[in-house]
């Protein structure tokens, strides 16, 4: 006997027209987001393979951006030692300083000049030849030249920025000789290209390989779920209907994998960088290690949804379009 | 309501899984499409719900031809067809709930419309009281009867089915052909394709056969059990 046609039917069926959800965005929009949502939670084993490659991914390029955000803010550091030094071979008195001082600040690419007087070019010359002070002994400060010392604005601490600087200097009346250490600035401007140019590449190779791992990771968990794009495409849905919802998963997929690595970064950046100050006497503080700014931060949650997204729609493609 | 004419369609060159089909199933009517396997049952229902595009002919339902349609329009037309397999394609990651519920979602019915009629639609095929089940824990007729339930909840002009009851046993067999009937009472053209000697014999119903893509024989409904006419 069939136990299902013995059953009286109770329910009415519903004679009026249905409401639909689907008017506007905000309906439709609204019902993607829970779709999306509920999906996750039936499918944690692949959602957690893919948040799981995305933190680490991202884990990875971030902790490259901390060292590559710190290598950039020890060069910035090194390069305020870029100056230009313009000596005198007389005594400037008080007027003649404000008026030559305010000629070298009118060149392109002067940041700040400091006066050094005799006193203060012996002060400094001690300190150089500490220990061998007696090498000094009866010579009178002015036996040493006075001088300018110039702070170089940022994009005039390059070598072809510091040569054109210097070769307006020269042109200044009362400057017999200007000093700027030519092989240090070359070689400064050297390792920093040569940082920049790794950096650059090995940051492109990351993304290159972020981008292939996390959008195959997600190929395969949608391969996994192709019945799911069948069954939608079977009753009727639009392309649309049956990616907007694995989209929206993309994106959250992406932003919580990219929240978990800067989460982990964080606790990295503190837990190993103080902890190792205690016997290293290595903390932030000291050797001037930052973690990354709210922007780079902000960049990677970008990046973390961008992947996802785009991981999910080239995936799709492949399934939906073919 | 369904209308073939001179659809011919070919997987490779040379050797073609239809050849010259000329076919008109009426509004409400119950077709049998049955055959050898390899005759061409499943292609030719692939190409009613626009799965597939004919290679020369014209493919006809309700007026629209679709093998002119582009595939934007596709989903539209799928909307007033039902589908059924015979390895139901249910979702397991879905409640059996979830997975009738697909289809009203689709057509964009608000969430408490969706549930009294998924509700309903459970009631009819009498599996009401496991909707909140996930299919794996169902036996392969009350599977059926879910997949059913997806394909007839929005009340479609046409019920396609693929060899529906390849895999079910006698009781759950004669269960999905009076579910068949039911829909067809209502209204619902039905062509279901199968091999099942038994379930066409009592099923009573227009008779279409299928060998290597050509159509062989046709019987009709009042010249069953025997008596055969071309």
């Amino acid at each position: 006997m069939n136990r299902w046609k013995k059953k009286p039917i109770t329910a009415k069926k519903p004679t009026r027209r249905p409401a639909l959800s689907g008017d506007g965005f905000g309906g439709r929009g609204g019902y993607f987001f829970r779709r999306a949502l509920t999906n996750i939670r039936q499918n944690v084993f692949v959602n957690v393979v893919t948040i799981g490659t995305i933190t680490l991914a991202l884990l990875i390029v971030s902790l490259f951006l901390l060292i590559f955000v710190n290598l950039e803010n020890a060069a910035e550091n090194w390069s305020q030692r870029v100056q230009v030094t313009a000596y005198f071979d007389k005594d400037i008195p008080a007027k003649d300083q404000s008026l030559l001082r305010g000629r070298i600040m009118a060149l392109p690419g002067a940041q700040n000049v400091t006066y050094i007087t005799h006193e203060e070019a012996l002060k400094r010359f001690k300190v150089r030849l500490r220990g061998q002070e007696t090498l000094l002994e009866g010579v009178r400060p002015e036996t040493l030249p006075t001088s300018f010392e110039i702070a170089l604005t940022r994009s005039h601490r390059d070598t072809e920025g510091v040569e054109r600087f210097v070769a307006q200097l020269k042109k200044v009346p009362g400057i017999t000789e200007v000093q700027y250490g030519e092989e240090w600035v070359r070689r400064f401007n050297s390792f920093l290209a040569v940082m920049r140019l790794l950096g650059g590449l090995l940051g492109a190779f990351l993304l290159v390989a972020v981008v292939f791992i996390v959008s195959n990771t997600i190929k395969l968990t949608i391969y996994a779920r192709r019945d799911e794009l069948e069954v939608m495409s079977l009753v009727g849905a639009t392309r649309f209907f049956i990616k907007a919802p694995f989209l929206f998963e993309g994106v959250i997929q992406g932003a919580a994998g990219a929240a978990i690595a800067l989460t982990l970064l964080f606790i990295l950046y503190e837990g190993v960088l103080y902890n190792a100050g205690n016997f290293l006497a290595f903390t932030p503080a000291v050797s001037g290690l930052a973690f990354l700014p709210p922007e780079y931060l902000a960049a990677l949650l970008l990046t973390g949804s961008l992947l996802g997204f785009i991981g999910s729609l080239s995936s799709l493609k492949r399934f939906i379009d073919a | 309501m369904i209308r073939l004419h001179n659809v011919s369609l070919a997987y490779q060159q040379d050797v073609p899984a239809l050849h010259n089909i000329n076919l008109k199933i009426g509004k409400g009517e119950f077709v049998f499409l049955t055959g050898p396997s390899g005759a061409g049952k499943t292609t030719l229902l692939r190409l009613l719900y626009g799965a597939l595009s004919p290679t020369r002919g014209e493919v006809l339902i309700d007026s629209q031809n679709i093998s002119r349609m582009v595939p934007s329009q596709i989903p539209y037309l799928r909307r007033s067809i039902g589908v059924v397999f015979q390895d139901f394609k249910l979702l397991h990651s879905r409640t059996v709930f979830e997975n009738v519920a697909i289809t009203l979602e689709v057509l964009g019915w608000g969430r408490g419309d969706i549930g009294k009629k998924v509700m309903y639609t459970l009631k009819q095929m009498g599996i009401e009281s496991k909707y909140n089940l996930m299919p794996q824990r169902l036996s392969g007729g009350e599977q059926q009867r879910v997949a059913l339930a997806r394909a007839l909840v929005n009340d479609p002009k046409i019920l396609l089915a693929d060899e529906p009851t390849g895999s079910l046993d006698d009781a759950n067999k004669n269960q999905i052909l009076a579910i068949f009937k039911e829909a067809n009472v209502r209204g619902t053209s039905v062509v279901v394709a199968t091999h099942d000697r038994r379930l066409i014999e009592q099923g009573h119903k227009r008779l279409v056969v299928l060998n290597k893509g050509e159509i062989v024989e046709q019987v009709e409904k009042e010249a069953h059990n025997g008596e055969k006419a071309n």
